[in-house]
C-alpha cells in the first residue's frame, strides 16, 4: 500500500499543537516550582538526627521512588476521590502526582548534595554563631547547590517528559491535543510524528542549554565536568 | 458466574475477586520487563560499542539513535509504535510488540551511554598493551575492555533496569493487560480503585525494593573482588 502523506493537518491544528505544548511546559514548571522545595525539606528531614523526622522521610522518598509516575498520578485520579470524596481533575492531579514524585528523587539529590559540603564548612559556621537556617541559605546550600546543578537540570528534563503521563487523565497537554487531532482527523502518523519532534527539539534545546551551565560551572571551578 | 454479577458483591470491595486479575497483570508485567531488559542490554550493548568504536558511520548513526530515543518521551514512543508505524508497515502492530518496541528502544538508549561511559572509563594503556599483544580489535573490545568496564557500569544499570521495570506500567495506555490496565479493569467492574490501586503500589514496593538492595550487593561484592 502507497501511503499518501498529508502534512496540511499539522498546519491547520498548530495553534491547538502549540497551546498543547504551553499546557505541556506550565505542568512542568509547576511540578518543578513544587517539587524543589519540597524534595529540599524531605532531604533535610532526613539529614536530622531525630529518628522520628527521618525515619517518616525516608518512607517517603523510597515509597515514592519504587512505583510508577503512573500508579501515583490513577491513585489520585481514581482512587482518592472514592476515599475522601474530593474530586481532582487531570491537571490538578498530575500536577501533585509530578511535584511529589520529583520532589522523592530531587531529595536525594539535595541529601547528596548537602553530605558531600566538608564538615570543617559547618563548623566554621556554627562556630561564628550561626542559626541553622541562617547557616544552610548562607554557607551550606549555595556551594551544594552550584554542584548539583547539572544534575538537577537533568531531572526537570525527565520530568517534562514524564509529564506525558497527564494525557491519560484527560489534561490536554501536548501528547493529548495530538490523539485528540488523530481521532478527527486520522492523520495519526502525521500527528503523533510532528510531537515526536516538537518534544525532540524542546528537550534537545533544554539538554544543550544544560550543557552550557555545565561547562560555565566546569569553567569557574565550581564544578568538574563529568 | 452468578453471583459475581450479583449487585451486593459488585459493590463490595472485595479485593479477593480481583487477586486472580491482577496476579495475571503481575505475569504480563514481568513478561513484559524481561523482554525489554534483555533487548534493550543488546540495544545498549550494540551501539554504545558503535558510538565507541565504530567508524564516522556507525559513530554517526549511534548519536542519532541515542538522541532521537533520549530526547522524546517514552509515552509518546509507545503511541507511535501502537498507532502510526502500523501505517507505514501495512501490518497490525499487538500492544505488547508496540510496548517492548518502545521500552526497549528507550532504554537501549540509555543504556548505550551507559556502555560508552563505562568503556571509555578504561584506561588507554589496556588497548596499546593488547595490541602489543597482537589480539585483533574485536578481541581486545570483547576479551579485554568490556570485562573492565562492566564493573563499573552495574551501579547505572541497576537505576536504569528499576527504571524500566516501573515503566512498564505505561504500557496499559495501548490496552497490553499488564498490571497498572489490570487494576483499570478491576476497579471499572468492582468499584473498589482505592484498594486495587493501593495494593498495585504495594506490589511495585515490593519487587523493586528488594530488587535494588540485592543489586546493590551484587554491586559492592564486585567492587570489592576489583583487583
Amino acid at each position: 500500500m502507497h501511503y499518501q502523506w498529508d502534512f496540511s493537518v499539522i498546519s491547520d491544528n498548530a495553534g491547538l499543537l502549540f497551546w498543547g505544548l504551553g499546557n505541556t511546559l506550565l505542568l512542568t514548571l509547576i511540578a518543578i516550582l513544587i517539587g524543589t522545595p519540597l524534595g529540599l525539606a524531605v532531604a533535610l528531614l532526613r539529614l536530622s538526627s531525630h529518628r522520628w523526622l527521618s525515619w517518616p522521610a525516608t518512607v517517603y522518598v523510597e515509597v515514592f521512588r519504587a512505583t510508577p509516575a503512573l500508579v501515583q498520578l490513577y491513585w489520585l485520579y481514581f482512587a482518592l476521590p472514592r476515599l475522601t470524596g474530593l474530586r481532582l481533575g487531570g491537571f490538578e492531579a498530575a500536577a501533585i502526582a509530578l511535584s511529589i514524585l520529583s520532589s522523592a528523587f530531587l531529595s536525594e539529590v539535595f541529601r547528596g548534595g548537602i553530605a558531600a559540603i566538608g564538615k570543617g564548612q559547618w563548623d566554621a559556621a556554627r562556630g561564628i554563631g550561626l542559626s541553622y537556617p541562617r547557616m544552610l541559605r548562607t554557607i551550606i546550600l549555595p556551594q551544594a547547590v552550584r554542584r548539583m546543578l547539572p544534575v538537577f537540570l537533568e531531572r526537570y528534563i525527565e520530568l517534562l517528559k514524564t509529564s506525558t503521563i497527564a494525557a491519560t487523565v484527560s489534561f490536554g497537554d501536548l501528547l493529548f491535543v495530538a490523539q485528540d487531532i488523530s481521532y478527527r482527523t486520522y492523520r495519526t502518523l502525521e500527528i503523533f510524528s510532528a510531537i515526536a519532534v516538537m518534544f525532540f527539539l524542546v528537550i534537545l534545546l533544554c539538554s544543550q542549554l544544560t550543557r552550557l551551565i555545565e561547562h560555565r560551572l566546569a569553567r569557574s571551578g565550581e564544578f568538574t565536568a563529568r | 458466574m452468578d453471583f459475581l454479577l450479583s449487585p451486593s458483591l459488585m459493590l463490595s470491595p472485595s479485593l479477593m475477586i480481583s487477586l486472580p486479575a491482577l496476579g495475571r497483570g503481575l505475569v504480563y508485567t514481568l513478561e513484559l520487563a524481561a523482554v525489554c531488559l534483555v533487548a534493550s542490554l543488546l540495544l545498549g550493548l550494540v551501539f554504545g560499542v558503535m558510538r565507541y568504536a565504530g567508524g564516522r558511520m556507525l559513530h554517526a548513526l549511534a548519536i542519532a539513535y541515542v538522541e532521537v530515543f533520549r530526547n522524546t518521551p517514552v509515552l509518546v514512543q509507545i503511541l507511535w509504535f501502537f498507532f502510526a508505524l502500523p501505517i507505514l508497515v501495512n501490518f497490525e502492530i499487538s500492544a505488547f510488540i508496540a510496548a517492548a518496541l518502545g521500552l526497549s528502544l528507550n532504554s537501549g538508549a540509555f543504556s548505550a551511554e551507559i556502555f560508552r561511559a563505562g568503556m571509555q572509563a578504561v584506561p588507554k594503556g589496556q588497548w596499546e598493551a593488547a595490541n602489543a599483544l597482537g589480539m585483533s580489535r574485536a578481541r581486545v573490545m570483547f576479551r579485554i575492555v568490556l570485562p573492565q568496564a562492566v564493573r563499573n557500569m552495574i551501579p547505572a544499570f541497576t537505576n536504569r533496569w528499576i527504571e524500566l521495570f516501573k515503566l512498564t506500567s505505561l504500557a496499559s495506555v495501548i490496552a497490553y493487560p499488564e498490571l497498572v490496565y489490570s487494576a483499570q479493569q478491576i476497579s471499572n467492574s468492582y468499584f473498589n480503585p482505592v484498594e486495587v490501586f493501593t495494593l498495585v503500589a504495594a506490589i511495585f514496593i515490593a519487587i523493586v525494593i528488594p530488587a535494588s538492595y540485592l543489586l546493590r550487593r551484587l554491586e559492592a561484592r564486585l567492587r570489592r573482588s576489583a583487583p
